[in-house]
């Protein structure tokens, strides 16, 4: 994890303050603070960008109905009120949406952590002899576009009954979620010593056993990894969702949303809004509370490819 | 390898991930491939046709040529919005001294929020009556003249349509980037400076060369996911107005499903993986040669 260099990096990068009289007078040394000041305005202005249709989401779902169809969309509310979100409450199945989208998540970290971890087992520690291809047919999953599965699966789930199903959802998005599950175990496996294993082996320990006693504690901050970057997608998931579940009871979050898009062309806005803003709640939580946690899973995921 | 392992241990461990993963990917994959051969609306009985979808698809199908076209406008605009933005910003941000955790944060906040929420709020922002938010500051900063419904302007429709995806992402880019810029070494950096490089010198001849190999990885990230965009044209414009914001993805999506044509939506869904197999070999091949040059 590189992250843990931060505070090194940052008194050399940062420009130095004191100009040395032997150097021939270089531009960012006549002006040192100028670089400085432009880099903090353009940080500034990326993420008002960044997160201010966010906000400006929530101070919409707080305006009267009036206030949002004539004030300007600056502006802060004349009033706040909170009927948008009985409103939103009364026009959908929210409880039920959140509830199917836990379920859906639940069940496919669960495969995707403990199939994940299964198969970097298999081929990292336990080797095998084609454990080279067996890993390349996996990576290859990484870069396979979802939509390939998406008629096919129909197809097959209408033959079998899963259609509008939990496990429709879950399969395709445990499915395409484990080559990078798998990828990012097997790198965190060949950091445990050989040695290691070695020894419980000369202790009598099985594969099994050297399974449960060593590689899955060993592996908690990686399971963390995994389940929280998926649990992003996943729980956002709309493209299996709108393809495979019809019944209102099944729906996840993202397809309860639609149902606030009004038939008619005519759509109760500031309802909407305050809709979207309890759906967001649970993640949002989540995320600001292990961010740091999930911003390591993330760059760790990319640097190490 | 360890000592005490059998071959019915491997099998235990690797069966059940590989059964997920072919029935999910592989198996799809190559019913994808054999129905591309079919011609087949899900009710009556395939017929096998050959290559006959293909030679609609790469000879008689206008719509197919626009959406990919398209889906190439999508992806440039997608791949200067996250990468172009991640760069700057990471680079930006290993010379503050300050807040950078809390940056980090905040910038990543939009990847969070599900596209049916991102679709809804960036209709509003684009929309005209009530103004929204592109349209007023526009007028704010005296450039009303370009005010314009951006969602039903034909011209407009496919860069209003991409520049969410190309934000929702740009946080988790600056990330990776920011992380790779942190392990370039000091004592290079530093050796550099002494020898008077000048900003832009110490990014192109040291930092940026030392991140490649991560610049690469977020570059495959993006592009494939670029080509595999779908959420935010589908929900906010359907690819509408006419095929203005069409992309492959929406137009394999809507033969499939609307005009419930499998062989023909499976002959584009093969081009798609074979798109994306592409581009990913062409970035490989562009820093192969770049390397041995």
């Amino acid at each position: 994890m590189t992250a843990t260099a931060a505070p090194a990096t940052s008194a050399i990068t940062a420009p130095a303050p004191s100009p040395s009289d032997n150097q021939p007078p270089l531009r960012r040394r006549r002006n040192p603070s100028l670089h400085g000041t432009l880099s903090k305005v353009i940080i500034a202005l990326i993420v008002i960008v960044q997160v201010y249709p966010l906000a400006w989401l929530f101070i919409t779902s707080l305006r009267t109905e009036l206030d949002f169809a004539t004030g300007d969309p600056f502006a802060l509310p004349k009033a706040i009120t909170f009927d948008n979100y009985a409103r939103a409450f009364e026009t959908g199945n929210l409880g039920m949406n959140i509830l199917n989208s836990f379920i859906v998540t639940m069940g496919a970290n669960l495969l995707i952590v403990l199939l994940g971890m299964m198969a970097a087992y298999a081929i990292q520690v336990l080797g095998f002899r084609f454990s080279r291809f067996v890993r390349g047919l996996f990576l290859i999953g990484i870069i396979v576009p979802v939509q390939i599965a998406l008629v096919p699966l129909f197809i097959d789930y209408a033959a079998i009954n899963l259609l509008d199903t939990y496990p429709s959802m879950i399969i395709p998005l445990a499915g395409f979620a484990l080559p990078m599950s798998i990828y990012l175990f097997c790198s965190f496996f060949e950091y445990i010593p050989r040695e290691t294993y070695e020894a419980a082996s000369l202790d009598g320990a099985g594969p099994y056993r050297i399974f449960g006693l060593i590689t899955l504690p060993l592996s908690v901050n990686t399971v963390v990894t995994v389940v929280l970057v998926n649990s992003i997608f996943i729980w956002n998931d709309f493209i299996f969702a709108n393809t495979f579940v019809l019944s209102e009871e099944l729906k996840t979050i993202p397809l309860g949303l639609q149902n606030y898009i009004g038939a008619m062309g005519k759509t109760d806005w500031t309802a909407t809004f305050a809709a979207v803003c309890i759906t967001i709640t649970p993640l949002l939580l989540v995320f600001l509370v292990l961010n740091k946690a999930m911003i390591q899973g993330l760059e760790s995921g990319g640097t190490k490819g | 390898m360890l000592p005490n392992r059998s071959r019915l241990s491997v099998l235990v461990f690797l069966l059940p991930p590989l059964l997920l993963y072919g029935a999910a990917v592989l198996f799809p994959i190559m019913q994808s491939l054999f129905l591309s051969f079919f011609s087949w609306n899900g009710i009556s009985d395939m017929e096998f046709v050959g290559l006959a979808n293909y030679v609609r698809m790469l000879t008689g199908d206008d719509i197919f040529w626009r959406s990919f076209f398209n889906a190439l406008g999508y992806l440039a605009i997608c791949l200067v919005l996250q990468l172009g933005g991640a760069l700057l910003v990471a680079s930006l941000l290993t010379s503050m001294r300050r807040g950078r955790e809390l940056i980090k944060t905040l910038y990543l906040l939009p990847a969070v929020i599900s596209t049916v929420a991102i679709a809804f709020l960036f209709a509003r922002i684009y929309s005209i009556e009530p103004a929204g938010l592109l349209n007023q500051l526009l007028h704010w900063i005296g450039l009303g003249f370009l005010e314009r419904p951006w969602l039903s302007d034909i011209n407009t429709v496919l860069a209003a349509v991409s520049a969410p995806e190309g934000w929702r992402f740009t946080g988790l880019y600056m990330l990776i980037i920011y992380a790779a810029l942190l392990s370039v070494p000091q004592e290079l950096e530093e050796a550099a400076r002494l020898d008077g490089a000048s900003r832009w010198q110490l990014f192109t001849k040291i930092r940026f060369p030392h991140i490649m190999p991560v610049w690469i990885t977020t570059m495959i990230m993006a592009t494939t996911y670029g080509l595999r965009g779908f959420d935010i044209p589908y929900l906010m414009t359907n690819g509408g107005p006419g095929q203005s914001s069409e992309l492959l993805t929406t137009y394999m999506y809507k033969t499939a499903f609307t005009s419930t044509d499998f062989g023909y939506a499976s002959t584009i869904a093969v081009f798609i993986v074979v798109e994306c197999l592409v581009a990913v070999g062409l970035i490989l091949f562009m820093l192969k040669r770049k390397a041995d040059a």
